[in-house]
């Protein structure tokens, strides 16, 4: 029978095509219509080092999380059986090179020894000699159906037939991986041309090498392994597809949303983001120029900041974006953002700390940096977001709310996000709307202006250019002057903080935080940022186990949503309340404490810089249920 | 319009201490303001921290009082959003070359069109005048314990260094030179970097008033001194020159014009080249919004003609041809 849900694990070491698999294959599958979620895991290296693509498609839905164990398990070298064994389902696939099968583990160098010490101890548990034939031979004694394949003489082949030199081949291992895949769940030839086309637009003399070589093994495969996990056709109806990672769907809502300047230093996981805007400076639209993005890559973290506010005060929709060590230097700019009232965006990948911590690794444990970095005290709104839509929504309203506030914002995503692929519908941008608040080009008496006015909460802003103001990090008048005045600074420092007042006020709690699934549950489940997928997908999960789960989304850390919070767990009960986090210490149980009174004691954390896949979350709501657990710490993945 | 000095001056009360050499930076600027008959609205002085850093506050033109260290970044991200403007950065010794010395390297490396005048009095005089980055290994100012453990930068010679495209020192009590200094700065197209040798008369009592009216020198007394590259093939020669001067300190310091390179594109002119409208329409001044309802410019349409790379439209069933959007 078709499948609707197809999950595979692709691995190979970091720099050796890995990028290609992935971009073939979820290309291929869009291009037939299915929804596709993708998570890459990778170390801090260039080339190497083991890295990994898990890869979900299905026919109805584009999936939420991502989950184990996949049904294909498909490896470009030794390192990725020896490391995912265990991740391949019993009635799963593997496809491995043959070539490899005397590999012994203790000879893979760019294993850990660690993680090889792990693995030893695991296959001894199992009567497994530590060679890749005997774990191949012991997977199949399991239950898993073993595609194995030579991959050097499929290549030599290709040498023959397309005249590759011999040192260009292993370039070419990507295409028997996205072969043997397209053998077992059913794409044809014409979507892995359509793959490979989309992958290699700007070099074409690559396509039909690599369409031979898939097809090739496709056939080999789909004609030599037995009954194969062929995919149904796709009930989804769009007719077209955004293939894109989280860093890219900020910057496209970035660039719809009018930022004309980004600043940003190097920074895992967020480099991403303004590479993409580079990479797309000129708005063009046909022959016609809409605009351009001026990207500065700056000398630091604290330059890019400042940069990005000088740019907001001469008028520019203006944004940086950072990850935690970054916004560790920016602290002191976003202070003096606060002080002078200034709209910029901060967008801030959080990865796995503290110090460089695991660099290439996704947490959700900065949510306090960004809620209380910097000196003082001022107002600043924190949003977090869920998934790829939300993303690029939240980065338009991030930049709306800076604006309409006057007031620095911080755009909270994750690593997981960050650099997990999606097919997204194209964004529609008839719902969304550009507020630029109070900014004013007409100044009556430019020489006497002043840039806060105690008027109003929200001043008129005229920009650099368009009147004489003042700035300074010092207290000052509604000229901008410095001011020590005790009765001033009572009026000051009040305009800048009842703004607060002012946001919570104007955007509805609802809009803050939502609230999934039923409104007296067995459990509620609260969470924020990249929790939010696998909650939803865990939930349904929990349905057919009779389990009725919620999830209560938090998508405004700041201003938070006190009451429909404080609600959602009264009804439920503070005891039937769960947090979910990638951090030990589920920071947001203490947010909601601070916020609502309530004290959240069950929380269900994961900080190995993997993300929470759905059947772990499964089985722990499930333990927390059956045995009255308070705290289940997540581990699985490599 | 006529413009007087007085009419860039604020009228706030000048808190720095009597005597400073604060008093001929800010007669120097202003006078170089009016003579230049620049608009207050679109000229813009950012500063750092420390007693240069209030520098705007008494002058009638935009002021950005930033943080310490952080002038020029601040300056660049203004000058780049809206080049239109004339920025101007107010920065002491230890801002511009403690704190902010990456900073003020990575404005010579990317040459924008702005003016750095440093207040160098080689303390920080509003922390009670610990050593800043100028002043001399062994030198014991007034407000020191122990004379000065660490060396001293050479300003000049980090800014040739670091690509500055004009390269000038003066003395804050010549205010008539200082003056010129400016002029010829501000109009310089290019990162131009003024050291104003600035006695502190509450903290440094070695490099006073006196001591700078006996050593300093004019560069521009000697009839051969020519520090303008008119031709790229004098870029080396001269700055090679430069930078033998530069290194003349004590018993005769060097003031006036090191090197002035108006041939180096601006970072301005190098973005123009890049983003192709950048000049008609820097950041600034583009529109983001059609119409008046808040309608983004960039629209669905767009955007999916300008990101055709990311998108793939579903084939319609599997006879059909293979339908993949173009690359732009």
């Amino acid at each position: 029978m078709p499948l609707s849900d197809v999950k595979m694990l692709i691995g190979g070491p970091q720099g050796t095509g890995l990028e290609t698999v992935s971009h073939v294959l979820i290309a291929a599958l869009a291009y037939n219509g299915y929804g596709v979620l993708s998570g890459r895991e990778y170390h801090s290296n260039i080339k190497g080092r083991h890295s990994y693509i898990l890869l979900r498609v299905s026919s109805h839905e584009v999936p939420k999380s991502l989950t184990y164990p996949v049904d294909i398990l498909a490896a470009m070298d030794p390192e990725t059986v020896f490391t995912h064994c265990a991740d391949v389902s019993h009635s799963g696939f593997l496809v491995y090179d043959v070539g490899g099968e005397d590999t012994r583990l203790d000879k893979i160098v760019s294993m850990e020894s660690y993680t090889r010490q792990r693995i030893e101890k695991r296959l001894q548990r199992e009567g497994v000699e530590p060679v890749l034939g005997k774990l191949v031979e012991y997977l199949e004694s399991k239950g898993v159906k073993v595609v194995g394949l030579d991959y050097r003489s499929i290549l030599s082949e290709l040498r023959e037939r397309h005249g590759i030199a011999p040192h260009m081949l292993s370039r070419f291992t990507s295409s028997v991986i996205v072969g043997a895949i397209a053998g077992l769940i059913g794409l044809d030839e014409e979507s892995l041309r359509a793959g490979f086309s989309h992958r290699f637009a700007a070099r074409k003399q690559l396509v039909e090498p690599n369409v031979y070589i898939a097809v090739k093994v496709a056939e080999h495969v789909s004609s030599k392994f037995g009954p194969r996990l062929i995919l149904e056709e796709s009930m989804l109806q769009h007719e077209e597809y955004m293939v894109v990672s989280g860093n890219e769907a900020v910057a496209i809502g970035k660039i719809i949303g009018g930022v004309r300047f980004q600043s940003y230093y190097p920074i895992t996981p967020a480099q991403d983001e303004s590479f993409f805007l580079e990479s797309h400076e000129k708005l063009t639209d046909g022959n016609r120029q809409l605009g351009s993005v001026l990207v500065l890559q700056t000398e630091d973290e604290i330059a890019a900041i400042a940069a990005a506010m000088g740019a907001a005060l001469a008028g520019t929709r203006a944004a940086t974006a950072t990850s935690g060590p970054g916004f560790d230097l920016m602290a002191e700019g976003l202070s003096w953002a606060g002080m002078n009232e200034v709209p910029i965006v901060v967008t801030y990948y959080q990865r796995g700390g503290p110090s460089t911590g695991m660099p290439t690794r996704g947490a959700q444990s900065d949510l306090f940096t960004a809620l209380f970095s910097g000196h003082g005290e001022f107002p600043r709104v924190v949003i977090a977001s869920g998934d790829h839509l939300e993303a690029l929504n939240d980065a338009v309203e991030a930049l709306n709310i800076a604006e309409r506030y006057q007031v620095p914002v911080i755009h909270l995503l994750d690593k997981f996000l960050a650099n997990s692929i999606a097919t997204i519908p194209i964004p529609d941008t008839s719902s969304m709307t550009i507020d630029r608040g109070k900014l004013v080009t007409r100044v009556e008496a430019p020489l006497n202006y002043k840039r806060f006015s105690l008027d109003e909460l929200v001043s008129p802003r005229a920009p650099l250019g368009y009147a004489v103001s003042w700035y300074t990090g010092d207290e000052h008048d509604e000229y901008g002057h410095i001011t020590e005045d005790p009765v001033l600074r009572v009026k000051m420092h009040s305009k800048r903080m009842r703004k607060m007042e002012l946001i919570a006020s104007e955007i509805p709690e609802e809009h803050r935080a939502q609230l999934y699934g039923y409104t007296e549950p067995d459990l509620l489940l609260i969470g924020w940022g990249s929790v939010k997928g696998v909650v939803l997908d865990a939930a349904r999960i929990l349905e057919k186990k009779g389990v009725r789960v919620s999830y209560l989304h938090i998508r405004y850390m700041s201003p938070f949503a006190s009451k429909l919070v404080g609600k959602a767990i009264g009804r439920v009960g503070v005891d039937r309340t769960v947090a979910v986090e990638h951090s030990y210490e589920a920071h947001i149980s203490k947010l909601v404490a601070m916020n609502t009174g309530q004290r959240i004691t069950k929380e269900i954390v994961k900080f190995t810089g993997r993300p929470i896949y759905t059947h772990e979350l499964v089985d722990a709501v499930l333990r927390i249920l059956d045995t009255g657990e308070k705290r289940v710490v997540l581990d699985y993945g490599a | 319009m006529e413009r007087s000095p007085t009419d860039y001056r604020t009228g706030l009360w000048v808190d720095w201490c009597p005597g400073c050499g604060n008093y001929g930076i800010l007669a120097a600027l202003t006078q170089a303001l009016a003579e230049l008959g620049l608009d207050p609205a679109k000229t813009v002085i950012v500063s750092g921290i420390g007693c240069s850093g209030k520098t705007p506050h008494y002058v009638r033109v935009n002021g950005v009082h930033t943080l310490h260290g952080r002038a020029i970044p601040f300056a660049t991200g203004v000058k780049l959003a809206n080049p239109e403007l004339t920025v101007i950065v107010e920065g002491g010794d230890g801002d511009l070359l403690g704190i902010g010395a990456g900073h003020f390297v990575a404005l010579g490396r990317r040459n924008v069109d702005m003016t750095v005048i440093m207040h160098d009095n080689q303390v920080y005089g509003l922390t009670k005048g610990q050593a800043s980055p100028t002043l001399p290994y062994g030198v014991q100012t007034k407000g020191l314990a122990k004379p000065n453990i660490q060396g001293m930068l050479n300003p000049v010679l980090l800014a040739l260094a670091s690509g500055y495209t004009f390269v000038a020192r003066a003395l804050a009590t010549d205010v008539k030179h200082l003056k010129q200094l400016i002029k010829q700065a501000v109009k310089h197209r290019g990162a131009a970097f003024i050291d104003v040798l600035q006695p502190c008369p509450t903290y440094n009592n070695v490099y006073t008033a006196q001591f700078y009216r006996k050593t300093v020198y004019r560069l521009d007394e000697d009839p051969d001194w020519d520090p303008v590259v008119r031709d790229p093939s004098q870029e080396h020669s001269k700055k090679m020159a430069a930078m033998a001067k530069a290194h003349e300190w004590e018993p005769r310091i060097p003031v006036g014009v090191f090197y002035h390179n108006p041939l180096v594109p601006s970072f301005e002119e190098r973005l123009q080249s890049r983003l192709g409208n950048y000049l008609e329409e820097p950041p600034a001044r583009q529109t983001i919004v059609s119409g008046s309802d808040g309608t983004p410019v960039v629209n669905t349409e767009s955007l999916r003609r300008m990101l055709g790379a990311k998108v793939i439209t579903v084939r319609r069933s599997k006879r059909a041809k293979p339908v993949i959007a173009p690359m732009p």
